[in-house]
């Protein structure tokens, strides 16, 4: 019976929704966090009757057929890049992109990754590094003997460093963009790499065209919106459950079948 | 010819049948722009010989499958908020272009490839009328107008194909949200609008599916009941008959 693997597959998809809303439910407070959100396609038909063929030799034709469905397949999760909200902390190493791009970091064995998590620190050679302690591209080196570091918008680092009047520009961050973001492969630890998909990276300096801005002691949250996670559970929920009353019709009219010539 | 137990044959077979087009919507319950179907049944009859007593043409009724529609009602708009999430209101289809040829969606939820096209789920590319549609980072927000415009920061990039046809139900279901056609389609009119940053959601309403779902069930175990009273008046006929007068 075809009703049981086809309800079969609509609560493996309704569960695979379950999971993606709840890693969205669990990264709420999560650092440049994306939502994520599952997408749902119909499987192969078979043709029992083709519509369109002749019914008689006239030439009047099957007008609809018979096409039978196999279900449901996961099509996707797809991240939704839209820009989280800014939350200060005054953290001078916090800073938040507003706008698109993402920080390059150089991951330990030397190839690059990307983040839109902004909650940098300094490493005891006084680098710019993330919270694993991966090197921001390019390499910032703030003077040990510096007593404040302003970054403006455009990304300048600048230190003040006692006896000296003026402020010292130590470095530049730079931001680097995508033709597709949402193609960027997630690897956990809020970085992402490369992939075909995403395209070839394009780095330039914050605030010109088409690349955010920076600003400094501001971390973005995630862009997860409880209440229409909620809902979205509910409604994944629901539709498990309806998949599941098809299972046991199926069952009862499979066991009347048994019950046959008893 | 033991017609009590062939027409009841044919009710199973096809309330087995209902069941999986009922199964099939509830699976597709959150597939994006899906269209509920429903099996079509009708009458076949046929001349039997009169049994003893009854006089005139006899005929025996058994149920056929004919054909399975599709209600082509609009599902709800859900806004998702995601650019190149779209849905089409009012009548229309997006061409997608596929290793196949050319095939028809209204499952909108979009992406970019690495090339910056505008690609389905699948990975094909979605048709604007000069060909596919390829967005460079330099376009910044891309905004889709409700009559298929895409635009971004450097002016217009292109504008989305919607067609119609003639007959919608003779399109053909290919899996992925993807129909073929074997008409040719025809610009779509133009009150049909397309929505940005929303999907539409598949038009199974669950009440009307696990309602039809209990009607089958109910009609399968009455065909299993009359089945086994079927049999239970076979057995006592041959006892009856079979048994030597004494």
């Amino acid at each position: 019976m075809r009703a049981l693997s086809i309800a079969a597959t609509g609560m493996l998809a309704q569960q695979t929704n379950v999971e993606v809303i709840a890693n969205n439910l669990a990264n709420m407070n999560t650092t440049g966090f994306k939502e994520q959100r599952a997408e749902f396609e119909d499987l192969l038909y078979q043709n029992v009757e083709q519509q369109g063929t002749q019914s008689s030799d006239t030439g009047t034709i099957v007008p609809s057929g018979i096409q039978l469905g196999a279900g449901v397949r996961t099509a996707d999760v797809y991240r939704v890049t839209g820009q989280g909200d800014l939350q200060t902390t005054s953290n001078p190493y916090d800073v938040a992109i507003n706008g698109s791009g993402y920080f390059r970091i150089q991951m330990p064995d030397g190839t690059d990754a990307y983040t839109r998590a902004g909650n940098f620190a300094l490493s005891p050679e006084g680098q710019l590094v993330t919270q694993q302690g991966y090197v921001v591209q390019p390499g910032i080196a703030i003077p040990t003997t510096a007593t404040a570091v302003t970054i403006n918008a455009q990304g300048q680092v600048q230190a003040t460093i006692p006896g000296q009047t003026a402020a010292q520009t130590v470095g530049q961050l730079e931001l680097t963009r995508f033709p597709n973001d949402a193609g960027l492969l997630a690897q956990g630890n809020n970085l992402f790499t490369e992939t075909a998909s995403s395209g070839s990276p394009q780095s330039g300096v914050p605030g010109s065209t088409g690349y955010g801005t920076i600003q400094q002691g501001f971390l973005e949250t995630s862009n997860v919106n409880a209440v229409s996670e909620i809902t979205s559970l509910i409604t994944a929920q629901r539709a498990y459950e309806m998949n599941s009353k098809v299972i046991t019709a199926a069952d009862e009219m499979l066991s009347e079948t048994a019950k046959l010539g008893s | 010819m033991d017609n009590t137990q062939l027409v009841n044959l044919s009710q199973q077979l096809a309330a087995y049948r209902s069941m999986d087009v009922i199964a099939n919507n509830l699976a597709n319950l959150s597939t994006p722009a899906f269209k509920r179907e429903a099996m079509k049944f009708e009458e076949f009859v046929q001349q039997v010989q009169p049994s003893e007593g009854q006089t005139g043409p006899q005929t025996v009724s058994f149920v056929k499958d004919t054909g399975v529609v599709r209600d082509l009602s609009e599902g709800r708009l859900e806004s998702t908020g995601a650019p190149f999430d779209l849905a089409i209101n009012g009548n229309g289809y997006f061409v997608v272009q596929t290793a196949a040829g050319d095939r028809y969606t209204r499952n909108g939820h979009l992406a970019l490839n690495g090339d910056g096209q505008l690609i389905t789920d699948s990975g094909d590319p979605i048709m604007g009328d000069g060909g596919a549609i390829t967005i460079t980072s330099d376009d910044g927000d891309v905004h889709i107008a409700t009559d298929g415009t895409v635009s971004g920061n450097q002016g217009q990039i292109g504008k989305l194909r919607l067609v119609d046809f003639a007959d919608d139900h003779a399109l053909k279901k290919e899996g992925d949200s993807l129909y073929s056609a074997n008409q040719d389609p025809t610009p779509a009119a133009t009150s049909t609008k397309i929505m940005q940053g929303s999907l539409e959601s598949s038009n199974v309403e669950p009440v009307i599916e696990i309602s039809h779902m209990i009607d089958v069930m109910r009609a399968y175990q009455a065909t299993a009941t009359l089945a086994q009273s079927d049999a239970e008046l076979k057995r006592q006929a041959i006892d009856k008959l079979g048994s030597t007068p004494n």
